[in-house]
């Protein structure tokens, strides 16, 4: 009988994506027990959310996904606008559909260069690190600011595209197409990393669903499911895109069971070539026209209500369902806003559930495969 | 079958969201119906503190995948420490929320074995999240004071 010790990967460690940590026990180099610590991120938004006006509130939300804060605007946003009962202009959707495609290529992008480096290829961590900066510019050149856009907000856009955008848009993705075969050769063909990611890390099929388990992790365990398909927002419903799902792996091989970590990478880097398809097609039928409905005006920010009732959106983001459970009371604040974080169910159940039995080493790789941001836990 | 057809009194609130207002007995049992009839995806917990009428609300998010439908189920307790069952056993995320709900609102889930410290750590004061804890002053009062310079 060996001796159980414990172990504590984080807070502060190169395989968990942040501030937060895992208690671990373990027997020899397998787990026995996991438990997540989390606590060192907590900035108390809600509480804060009801304490601001509406139109205040946007500039906190974005900062509860810090790889991809776009998700947060749009779903506040669309549960505002469902109160208030607006329909957003045409041309606001398919901004959205751009701004929300581009975020999810640059957190594919640190997601799946984390993969990697998890597993030993750091080189694919700088490149996603790198080119994810292209499309921080192009952020930056449409929102004026890299990491938090605030840019959608209730009613539509904050302002409509700058005349160059579409040129510089498209020159990025031409870039990251020519780049797309690169990192299948330094990581989805390495024999190190599918040596390490075969056959590992799996989420059951058929308990995904009962454990809260959404988005690529889904998908790769089997089901062709994507709230951009099931329950259309922004300009979804008129764009024609594939949702990849496992075994349909396209020109990736098909090795193992699916719900694997190979198999959740795979999904990403088949997601980022949709996401291309779908940013091309909207920049191409964007209609012109108003991009933010007449009612939101800044000078009627103050004394603003929002009919009383309960709304729940859902945005389909990079790591799984974003949703926003937002209450009002008819008031000039919200009563209540909760926000779902993928990573709650991921980084918590699911993690705890699967660590057991797992080797150490295996541990951080499937960590960050489930795409566990800790600041969605935490709010 | 559909959840209006399950409660006939189903509020819908637009296309694909609906609202149902239970007792706090019929909740496991609402949470398993809706589960065997299609309503496979637990979305998330939430607590709303109605301070006024002195009472927690409680809202369980469903989703069906095959009706593309939401359901809120919506359960109001007394906020004076009123217990609840612990509905842990049905999705193993529920744990997680009423967790963060214990702590930050105070509500105790009987048969919930986790319910210690989850977010906080050391926290002596009244829950956060409940309406009538004041960030501010509470700010005000730990922070804000200098302490005295002790001249020995």
């Amino acid at each position: 009988m060996m001796k159980e010790y414990e172990l504590f990967i984080g807070p502060n460690h190169p395989g968990v994506t942040g501030n937060m940590s895992y208690h671990l026990w373990a027997e020899g180099d397998k787990i026995t027990r996991a438990e997540t610590r989390v606590g060192y991120l907590h900035r108390g938004f809600e509480k804060l959310m009801e304490k601001r006006i509406w139109m205040q509130n946007v500039p906190l939300v974005c900062r509860i996904c810090v790889p991809e804060p776009d998700v947060n605007e749009a779903a506040y946003s669309m549960a505002v606008e469902d109160l208030m009962g607006w329909e957003i202009p045409e041309r606001a959707k398919y901004i959205r559909t751009i701004i929300l495609e581009m975020a999810r290529l640059s957190a594919h992008l640190l997601a799946v260069g984390g993969v990697a480096a998890a597993l030993g290829i750091y080189t694919a961590a700088q490149w996603g690190i790198g080119d994810r900066d292209y499309l921080l510019d192009i952020f930056e050149q449409i929102t004026g600011a890299r990491v938090y856009h605030i840019y959608i907000w209730p009613g539509g856009v904050r302002w409509d595209l700058p005349k160059n955008a579409k040129e510089l848009i498209l020159k990025v993705l031409d870039y990251l197409e020519k780049r797309m075969p690169l990192y299948d050769d330094l990581i989805m063909h390495n024999k190190v990393f599918l040596r390490r990611s075969v056959g590992v890390g799996i989420v059951p099929k058929d308990k995904a669903i009962e454990w809260g388990v959404t988005g690529p992790n889904l998908r790769a365990a089997g089901y062709q499911l994507d709230f951009r398909r099931l329950e259309p927002y922004a300009a979804y419903d008129k764009i024609d895109f594939e949702v990849p799902y496992y075994p349909k792996l396209g020109d990736y091989e098909v090795l193992s069971d699916g719900s694997d970590i190979y198999t959740r990478t795979a999904i990403r880097m088949l997601e980022m070539q949709q996401s291309i398809r779908i940013i091309r097609q909207a920049l191409k039928d964007m209609p012109e026209g108003d991009v933010l409905v007449k009612e939101n005006k800044a000078n009627k920010w103050f004394g603003w209500k929002v009919p009383a009732g309960y709304a729940y959106s859902r945005v389909e983001s990079s790591k799984g369902e974003f949703g926003y459970f937002v209450v009002s009371d008819g008031g000039k604040k919200p009563v209540r806003v909760h926000v779902r974080g993928p990573s709650y169910t991921h980084g918590i159940n699911v993690m705890e559930t699967i660590a057991r039995g797992m080797n150490i080493a295996d541990f951080s790789p499937t960590a960050i495969s489930l795409d566990v941001c800790p600041p969605d836990i935490e709010r | 079958m559909k959840a209006k057809e399950l409660f006939p009194d189903a509020q819908e609130l637009r296309k694909g969201r609906v609202r149902i207002e239970l007792d706090k007995e019929q909740i496991t049992d609402a949470l398993k119906k809706l589960k065997e009839n299609g309503y496979t995806h637990f979305v998330m917990l939430s607590c709303v503190d109605w301070i006024k009428e002195g009472k927690f609300e409680l809202v369980y998010h469903m989703w069906s995948y095959e009706y593309k439908e939401h359901v809120m189920l919506s359960v109001k307790i007394n906020r004076d420490g009123e217990d609840v069952v612990s509905n842990r056993e049905l999705f193993p995320q529920i744990e997680t929320y009423e967790r963060e709900i214990h702590e930050m609102f105070g509500v105790n889930f009987v048969g919930n074995p986790r319910l210690g410290e989850f977010i906080l750590e050391g926290w002596p004061h009244m829950p956060p999240m409940r309406k009538d804890f004041d960030t501010e002053k509470f700010v005000k009062d730990l922070y804000y004071k200098i302490p005295e310079v002790n001249e020995e």
